[in-house]
């Protein structure tokens, strides 16, 4: 079902997303955005705005009320769309790293190219150790996830990851449990995959990133999104809308 | 230093304490004018004595230079020839009876209690593969959305976990022993994998249940269907978390093991009774079977150890 050829601009397609909780907190109110290939844009909004929630939808961690979700040219929750094959292609990585604890650093790596793409091991340690090595883990290989850093484990989660060669890579709040002296390693790795061309939409509360790497910002709030453009104009001198300038002189 | 010496006193005591137990029971069997005599065990955990060999057909017995005898039977059967007697209990030309005693062989063969002890260890063994491979599919369709699984599930674990063992086996036994066709074997097997697998079926759920929904989520995110995340990273997991509480189920298992017994098993419980009954040495044989339970529940307990030390040391 995955469309590994998928040849068109937009890598995300979202129309008109609503998110209803059964417990009927309203969580994502008609967002409609789309997100080109070799695009990043990075996410921001105050806790609970739904931004998380929003970057859940797009590998279906989290289902939609009503809406809808294209990834690669494959619509979500059509008949036929199967789930697992699509989320090959997107990558995620988590506020809490959530790598696999009793699996090395190597096995992590290794775990989901072996036993959902069937590729042969040799192949596939290559790759891990390829992979590792751009991440600056060259050393830590066969060593366990506990014993590493919160930055180290973070970046071996972005290798993990990228295993899968996916087209668009989704980063929910990557920096936002670490101490302040790793966040800069984590940053750069994300900045390199950025230079790189790859696909990326990041939640963060890093707007040095944002300004810095995004090519759009989103602003959401209590579950819309309330402004998307260029950084230029969301970090500039006069910010364009009072909600987002509140928010910003609220964290800078 | 000072904690050192502190320590030796205690382990003095310790010693000290266990002496005295030892002597309060010595002295408690002499108040009763208990006979002691261990050596009336032993003969039921390795067999020394001479093994009678029983003549299977009226027959006519020859006994060569080399005193080997050989029975020729009346009906025609083919030959007994015993070579390796140790003492012959007929002469040439002897006309025997079937069912007569005609030779004694030296033999070195397990007792009783050595039996029964292999009986209980084979009855654990066989229930614990089952308990876990029962338990491990309750729990997974406990923890199932499908209202149908985990009812069914629920169902099972109430009505195992709310009856005793006891009432259990016999009603295997009884019930579905002669509606299938069971040997007392299997629904002694059956019985004990139903009962154990309700309280791994509780352990391992509780297991799954305490890794965090980040696991399943990071492995989904990476392309995994449900069977596999589960296999390959909550499984491994769970398994390593749920080792401690899992490794008092299976000793209990091993303990419980002693109830098949009712059902005319001779396990080590029920070769302890008739050891009993044949050597009246009452106290020994009880406190053999109690050491002999020992020997097997310290042996799983230390290799449940080893197996935690082993995954530990990964983390």
């Amino acid at each position: 079902m995955t469309n590994k050829n998928y040849t068109g601009d937009d890598i995300v397609v979202t129309k008109n997303i609503d998110k209803i909780y059964p417990n009927g907190c309203h969580a994502l109110k008609n967002v409609t955005t789309n997100i080109k290939r070799g695009e990043v844009v990075v996410i921001i909004g105050p806790s609970g705005s739904g931004k998380s929630t929003y970057l859940r939808t797009l590998n279906q961690l989290e289902t939609i009320t009503s809406g809808s979700i294209m990834v690669d040219g494959v619509t979500m929750y059509d008949e036929g769309t199967n789930i697992n094959t699509l989320r090959e292609n997107i990558g995620m990585v988590f506020q809490s790293f959530n790598l696999f604890p009793h699996l090395s650093v190597k096995e992590n790596v290794m775990l989901a190219p072996l036993k959902v793409s069937n590729r042969s091991k040799v192949e596939v340690e290559e790759e891990a150790e390829t992979l590792l090595t751009r991440v600056g883990l060259a050393e830590k290989i066969n060593i366990y996830p506990t014993q590493l850093s919160g930055g180290q484990q973070q970046r071996v989660a972005i290798a993990r990851a990228l295993a899968m060669k996916p087209d668009v890579m989704l980063f929910d709040e990557p920096t936002s449990a670490l101490d302040p002296e790793m966040v800069g390693e984590v940053l750069d790795v994300m900045k390199s995959l950025a230079a790189e061309g790859m696909t990326m939409v990041v939640v963060t509360h890093e707007m040095g990133f944002a300004n810095e790497v995004a090519d759009r910002v989103l602003f959401m709030e209590e579950g819309e999104l309330l402004v998307d453009d260029i950084p230029e104009n969301i970090f500039g001198t006069v910010a364009n809308h009072p909600r987002l300038q509140k928010f910003l002189s609220n964290i800078l | 230093m000072n904690k050192k010496t502190n320590n030796l006193k205690w382990h003095l005591l310790f010693i000290f304490t266990i002496g005295l137990i030892s002597a309060g029971v010595y002295v408690a069997s002499q108040s009763i004018n208990y006979k002691w005599q261990w050596h009336l065990v032993w003969p039921y955990i390795i067999d020394t004595s001479p093994m009678d060999i029983i003549a299977q057909g009226d027959a006519t017995a020859s006994v060569d230079a080399a005193g080997t005898l050989t029975l020729t039977y009346d009906n025609g059967d083919p030959d007994t020839v015993i070579s390796n007697a140790s003492q012959l209990l007929v002469s040439e030309g002897d006309f025997i009876y079937e069912g007569d005693q005609i030779a004694r062989v030296d033999s070195v063969r397990s007792g009783l209690l050595l039996d029964g002890l292999y009986m209980t260890l084979k009855i654990s063994v066989i229930s614990l593969l089952f308990s876990i491979a029962i338990g491990l599919i309750t729990a997974l369709m406990r923890i199932s959305a499908n209202p149908f699984f985990k009812n069914l599930a629920i169902l099972y674990i109430e009505i195992i976990r709310g009856t005793p063992l006891l009432v259990q086996i016999f009603i295997v036994y009884f019930f579905l022993g002669t509606v299938f066709d069971l040997d007392k074997f299997t629904a002694g097997v059956v019985a004990l994998s139903v009962f154990t697998g309700a309280y791994v079926a509780e352990i391992l759920r509780s297991g799954i249940q305490s890794i965090s929904v980040g696991q399943m989520e990071a492995a989904r995110s990476l392309g995994m269907t449900y069977p596999k995340a589960m296999i390959y990273v909550i499984l491994p997991q769970a398994f390593r978390r749920t080792l401690p509480p899992m490794a008092g189920q299976l000793i209990t298992l091993i303990k419980d093991s002693s109830l098949v017994s009712v059902i005319s098993i001779t396990d080590l419980t029920k070769a302890g009774r008739e050891v009993v009954s044949g050597s009246f040495a009452t106290f020994e044989v009880w406190f053999t079977v109690a050491v002999l339970y020992l020997l097997l529940t310290s042996t799983l307990s230390w290799v449940i150890q080893r197996i935690e030390k082993r995954l530990a040391s990964n983390d």
